[in-house]
Order: C-alpha cells, then sequence, then structure tokens
C-alpha cells in the first residue's frame, strides 16, 4: 500500500496509473500483473525509517535499453521491465510545501504521507480509487483519502523495529557513515528547513524513501502470518489463503489457494462417500456438505477434479511425470529371482531417498537457525540503541561471547523500548558502523559453533532460540494492535 | 556462478514437468548487475529506489510461482498418499499379511506394483521438498548479492517473509514423507539377513525417473554445500553425508537427449 504514493508521483499524470503502479503503463499488454503485485504488496507496509538508508546508496537502475529482452524461464518477468523502467519518470509535482505541518523527526513520515493523497488527487488519478475498494488490508487503511489518518496513526509505531533493525543492519559499513552525515543535518535542521532538506531532494528521496518502505517486509505482516499459521491446527478444515492474509480480500474470489491437509481432505472424502462417491458427487454438494468457513466452489472444484484422476487412472496420476520409466511393469513375466533384484534395487532407492529427505531437513533447520541468529542480533543491536553507546560496548562484547544466554532478558524489554524513540533512532544509527562489524564477527563465531557441531545442537540449539522464537513473537503482536 | 550452474543442472534432471517452476536466478543475478553497475547520478537514490522496487516486485512474482506449484503438488500428495494407503489396505484385507494362498504370482506382482508406487511417492515428495530448499537457498544467495552488490538491506527482512511462505513450509509433506517409510516398512518384506545392499560395484542410474532424480539432487546438494568462496555467518557448512560411500558408488549418466 505504500508503495502507491510512491507510484502516484512517479506518474506525471498522464498515465493511468494501476494500483500497483509499476506496470501501470502495461496493464493494457499485462493485465495479470496488477493481481499478484495488489498481493504482495500488502505484504510490504512502511518501514517509514529504512529511507534514512536508502537515499544514501545512490545506484540509479538504469532502464529498460539494459534489460535483458527475455529469457525463456524468465520471460513473463522482464516483459514487465521495460514498461516500468520508462513509466518511472520523476514529476516534481510533490507538494512539499504541503509539510506545512509541524515536522518534528517522529511526524516527519506522517507529514509525507499526508502530501500523498494531495498529490493524487490533485492528479486525479481514476484508477486507484477503483482499486481502493478491493483492497482491504489488515494491516491499513484503504487508499481513501478520508481514511489517511488512519493510515498515518498505524504503521508509525510498528515499524519502528523493523526499520531500526534493517538500519543497524549486517551492511552498514557504506551507508551508516552517509547515514551519519545526514542525520546530523536531520538533527540539526529545524522545521523551516525541512522543506528545503526535502525540496533539495525534491521528488527523488522520498521516492527512494516510499520506495524502501515499499521493499520492506513487514513485522507485522509476519505478526499476522504467524498469528495465521498458529490458528491453522485449531480448526477442523485447515483454510489458508494464498501467501498472504489479505489477499483472498484483495482479488477475485477464485484466486487465493486452498492449501489442503490430510485433515481437510479426510473431510472432503467423507462428503464425497456420503453423496455417492467421486463420479456422482457434484462440486456444490461437497461444499455444502463440508461446512469449512473460507471454502470455495473453485477449491472443491479442482480438488475434486484432482481426486477422480487419482482414483480412476492411478497409473496416469503418479506415472505422470516419469513417462519414461525403466520397464519394470512386465511383472508377469518376472522370476523370482529378478522380482527379488527389483525389490533390492527398490531398496536402494529408498535408502537415497531418505537419505536425501534427511539433509534437506537438517539443512532447512540450519537455514531456519541462521536466519533466526541474524533476526536476534538485530534485536540485540536495536534494543543497545536505546540506552546509549556504552551499554552499546559492553553489550557487543557480550554479545560475541555468548549471545543466547541473554536472550530471555533482551526480548521482553524490547517491546517497552521499541516505541518510536526516533531521535534515539538516528543517533543510534550514527555510530552503529563499528558496533555492527563487532557483533557481526560475534555472530560468525557463534553460527559456527554450531554448524559445526550439527548433529548434536539439534537438542541445545532449539533450546535457546525458541525461547527467544516465541517471546519474540508475541512482542510483536502488540503491537501490530496499536 | 557456481550455484547457477547447480541449479541449472538440478532443473535439467528434474522431472519434466517442474522445469520451469524453479527460480530464475540466472535473470535475477542479471539484474543485480545492471542495478550495481548503472552509474551513480545525483539522483541515483530515486533510481536506487525504483530499482529495489522492480527487485521486490520480481522475486515476489518468484515467490508467487512457488507457492502456486507447490501448494499445487502438495494438494496431489495429500489425494495420492490417502488412495496409497486405501489400496494397501484392499490388498492387505484380500490377503492377509502376509502372501498368502490365492495366486501367489499375482499377490507378487500386486505387491511389487505397489511397492515400486509407494517408493515412487515418496521420491517425489522428497524431491518437492528439495525443489523448495534449492529456491530457498536460490533466493538467500540472490538477496546476499544484492545487498552486496547495492548496499542495500533487503536481505534480511526479506528472507524472514521467505520463511513464512508455503513454499518452504515443508512441515506437512514431512510428515506424509515418514509415514510413507513406515507404510514402506510394513510393506517391504523382512530384510533377510545381513545388508547385503551395500553396492560392491558401481550401480549405474542411467534411465529417467525418480529415483535418478533424488540421486542428482543429492549429489547436487552436496557440491553446493563443498564450500563457499564467499563464506559468510550466512553460509551453510559442507554437507556431511553419513554413509557417503553409497551415494558416491551411484553414477548418473546422462540420459539420451529428448529434444
Amino acid at each position: 500500500m505504500e508503495a502507491r504514493p510512491t507510484l502516484s508521483i512517479q506518474r506525471s499524470g498522464a498515465k493511468q496509473l494501476s494500483n500497483m503502479g509499476m506496470s501501470g503503463a502495461l496493464s493494457s499488454s499485462l493485465p495479470v500483473l496488477p493481481a499478484p503485485l495488489q498481493e504482495t504488496y500488502p505484504k510490504l507496509p512502511d518501514s517509514q525509517h529504512v529511507y534514512m538508508e536508502r537515499e544514501l546508496v545512490k545506484r540509479p537502475f538504469n532502464h529498460a535499453s539494459h534489460l535483458p529482452s527475455d529469457s525463456g524461464v524468465a520471460g513473463h518477468m522482464f516483459s514487465s521491465s521495460p514498461g516500468f523502467s520508462s513509466d518511472l519518470h520523476y514529476s516534481s509535482l510533490l507538494p512539499h510545501e504541503e509539510h506545512s505541518k509541524t515536522s518534528p523527526f517522529i511526524s516527519r513520515s506522517s507529514t509525507i504521507q499526508a502530501a500523498f493523497p494531495l498529490t493524487n488527487t490533485s492528479h486525479s488519478i481514476s484508477v486507484q480509487s477503483t482499486n481502493s475498494s478491493h483492497y482491504a488490508e489488515e494491516n491499513s487503511a484503504s487508499w481513501n483519502t478520508d481514511s489517511l489518518p488512519s493510515f498515518l496513526d498505524f504503521p508509525v509505531n510498528t515499524f519502528i523495529e523493523s526499520s531500526q533493525v534493517e538500519s543497524s543492519g549486517c551492511n552498514t559499513v557504506l551507508p551508516s557513515e552517509e547515514f551519519g552525515k545526514w542525520a546530523d543535518q536531520l538533527i540539526s535542521d529545524d522545521v523551516a528547513n525541512w522543506n528545503e532538506l526535502l525540496g533539495d531532494t525534491n521528488v527523488t528521496d522520498l521516492e527512494s524513501k516510499m520506495a524502501c518502505q515499499v521493499s520492506k517486509p513487514s513485522p507485522n505482516f509476519q505478526a499476522h502470518e504467524s498469528q495465521v499459521h498458529q490458528q491453522l491446527p485449531v480448526p477442523s478444515g485447515e483454510i489458508r489463503a494464498i501467501a498472504t492474509p489479505t489477499s483472498s480480500a484483495n482479488s477475485a474470489p477464485a484466486k487465493p489457494r486452498m492449501r489442503w491437509t490430510p485433515e481437510l481432505h479426510e473431510a472432503f472424502v467423507e462428503a464425497v462417500n456420503k453423496l455417492g462417491g467421486s463420479e456422482k458427487a457434484t462440486p456444490k454438494g461437497v461444499l455444502k456438505f463440508m461446512k469449512v468457513e473460507g471454502l470455495t466452489i473453485y477449491h472443491v472444484k479442482s480438488h475434486l477434479q484432482k481426486y477422480r484422476t487419482a482414483r480412476y487412472r492411478p497409473d496416469s496420476s503418479e506415472g505422470s511425470s516419469e513417462k519414461k520409466l525403466t520397464p519394470i511393469e512386465d511383472m508377469s513375466t518376472l522370476d523370482l529371482k529378478t522380482g527379488i533384484e527389483i525389490t533390492e534395487a527398490l531398496r536402494l532407492q529408498i535408502e537415497v531417498q531418505k537419505r536425501l529427505h534427511e539433509q534437506l531437513e537438517i539443512q532447512r533447520n540450519l537455514q531456519l537457525r541462521i536466519e533466526e541468529q541474524g533476526r536476534y542480533l538485530q534485536m540485540m543491536f536495536e534494543k543497545q540503541c536505546k540506552p546509549g553507546m556504552d551499554k552499546l560496548k559492553a553489550s557487543a562484547s557480550t554479545t560475541s561471547q555468548n549471545p543466547p544466554v541473554p536472550s530471555s532478558d533482551a526480548v521482553p524489554d524490547s517491546p517497552a523500548k521499541t516505541e518510536l524513540k526516533a531521535s534515539q533512532l538516528d543517533h543510534c544509527h550514527g555510530k552503529t558502523g563499528a558496533e555492527s562489524v563487532n557483533a557481526n564477527t560475534g555472530l560468525e563465531e557463534t553460527s559456527w559453533e554450531l554448524d559445526g557441531k550439527e548433529k548434536a545442537p539439534e537438542q541445545e540449539a532449539p533450546q535457546d532460540f525458541e525461547p527467544d522464537e516465541s517471546s519474540s513473537q508475541p512482542s510483536k503482536r502488540p503491537r501490530t494492535d496499536e | 556462478m557456481k550455484f547457477g550452474k547447480r541449479l541449472k543442472q538440478q532443473m535439467q534432471q528434474t522431472l519434466p514437468g517442474w522445469r520451469d517452476k524453479f527460480l530464475s536466478y540466472k535473470e535475477l543475478k542479471q539484474l543485480v548487475r545492471q542495478i550495481s553497475s548503472s552509474p551513480t547520478q545525483s539522483n541515483g537514490s530515486l533510481e536506487y529506489g525504483k530499482a529495489e522496487k522492480e527487485f521486490v516486485y520480481l522475486l515476489n512474482n518468484e515467490i508467487e510461482k512457488f507457492n502456486a506449484f507447490f501448494m499445487e503438488q502438495e494438494e496431489d500428495f495429500v489425494i495420492r498418499h490417502k488412495e496409497l494407503q486405501q489400496r494397501i489396505q484392499r490388498v492387505v484385507d484380500i490377503w492377509g499379511q502376509n502372501g498368502s494362498q490365492p495366486s501367489e504370482a499375482n499377490y507378487k506382482d500386486v505387491m511389487a506394483k505397489i511397492r515400486k508406487d509407494i517408493v515412487d511417492f515418496h521420491g517425489e515428495m522428497v524431491l518437492l521438498v528439495n525443489y523448495s530448499n534449492v529456491n530457498y537457498t536460490g533466493l538467500a544467495k540472490i538477496l546476499k548479492k544484492y545487498d552486496k552488490r547495492t548496499g542495500g538491506l533487503l536481505r534480511l527482512p526479506f528472507i524472514q517473509k521467505v520463511l513464512q511462505q508455503p513454499f518452504f513450509t515443508t512441515d506437512l509433506i514431512s510428515k506424509l514423507v515418514k509415514e510413507c517409510e513406515s507404510t514402506i516398512e510394513a510393506v517391504f518384506p523382512a530384510e533377510d539377513g545381513k545388508k547385503t545392499r551395500q553396492p560392491k560395484q558401481a550401480i549405474t542410474v542411467a534411465e529417467e525417473g525418480i529415483f535418478r532424480n533424488t540421486v542428482a539432487a543429492l549429489q547436487t546438494m552436496q557440491d553446493i554445500r563443498r564450500g563457499s568462496s564467499t563464506y559468510g555467518h550466512f553460509s551453510l557448512p559442507p554437507l556431511n553425508l553419513p554413509d557417503s560411500d553409497l551415494t558416491q558408488s551411484i553414477q548418473l549418466i546422462s540420459p539420451i537427449p529428448i529434444i
């Protein structure tokens, strides 16, 4: 949703702006694009303070001329890019004079966002208003300018954590220096200078800021996702709209995918049997019988089709991707000896498959833990930023020694401390460069300790991380309610 | 580059219907290169913002692709799993647990067919888990590249989002795999004596099929994790296969190209 202000500015108004913006000019040729983007963008809420970093990294994107024209697999992706690039012109239409509102640091982003609807209305981009009706999102107000205040209220507090997280992130070496300068500039500027500051950088900075806001996934979203996840096992039918919880509201009813579970399938089979078998049962009847909330007739229809295929042509459904299998099919001619050989071959096959699966699980767990650790470190940074620099130094060394231990202490504190303290934010970011190096080495040591003992640590590490994870989830949720 | 090649290998060796469902790693890498090599200008940050947005947009498209494919397959597997269970149940009902009198040969045939089907089913599910993992790895790598090249901070929050996606939450499939394994235990005749399975000579797996794909997947995984030139704290350690002789003794012969 935060993408929209950006894109609306980009449009010079001459072109129709699809809700998704990026591929707006191609909306005629690629009508399907708005939909997925519509779904995905709700996932990307604003992290308002991330832009502080972004604008410092000056790497413009070279437009259409350099984009690969097509590649077999990614053809669909790149067909959109030329249009996208060429459409993103900058109009200096942003009424930054609109920032007459008070602009202390905290509400700065609010004012920026406040400016956008005004921009939009002045451009009178009609598409947006139609799309806004589709856009019912759990974490933000709709596009209507009326609801702007709520739009402002919501994100300000909730995404600070993520923004802080990112700003003190792994690659802070380069941006942090410039950020420091920018932050100093920011602090030293008074209200009057805000307009100039913004005016100088013009639309461009705001563009990048908004863009960066867009690109940051929302912890709120994640929290909601995890809520959705955790709610899933409870009801008998485990319904899950496609990736985002909001997409079902966004897109047409037929679009969201159902995640079929064995339990749901059991209910389905029961319904089908009661209705006289897979041939006789109708989707409507099955749907009615199952009485599962959120299940649509489209889901049932497609599932019924799959079911029928699986039942009455088991060879075709299983062998669909194995057309060229070895000829073991002619069983009747095989004598006992060959039968044993075949069984042995199958045993070997199953062994290899088991092995692969085992390794995949291990790998997945490792990956999860690595990310968990990264996230933990970010939280540590953020927490340390608040109290001040001295504590930061001390904690950094503590981190490198024994990161998991203070987790239970750290996390409960963070909800309180992650209330937006913007002044501390830039304060801390200016100095983050050094500490991030410390902490990174700390992370490196510990992560390799863990990874070195691949087999054993399954027991110990999860203990360390689970309290972190479980408490970090609830700590995120209260913030989303704000 | 290494991962890209491995990914391509995997894609070529995977089941035909899956080939276009993998991550478009090469294209994304090219995009990253483009983004990072573009000349910096005074309004560079704006360009960068656009570039990042596009990058994110493409990544999201990829994720959508994975999710759609994964959930489709998952649904199929759920159905087939149940059907297999029922099929075995029917066989057991007719013939009892051990193969008994009525048409012994027929029983053997039926059982052989069932065994083959189960093992292949198991393999397909494992391949789906592998699919999920390969794509996740690719995403992690491309995000890392992006951050490195553009100085961005996209990776960490984005990957957190990815972790929650359906295509990465493979718990259900893993559960089905485990159930399948226990069914297989039940369906296969008891191990006779010592495990003579340890292959003394190389086994060549020339034909296409599930087995070939799983072997390929395993080998690829090993290769990918053999040792990275850019070890960081987000890198996976080298793969540690317990019975490496098992897989090493299996050679893959490339199939006769069908074009």
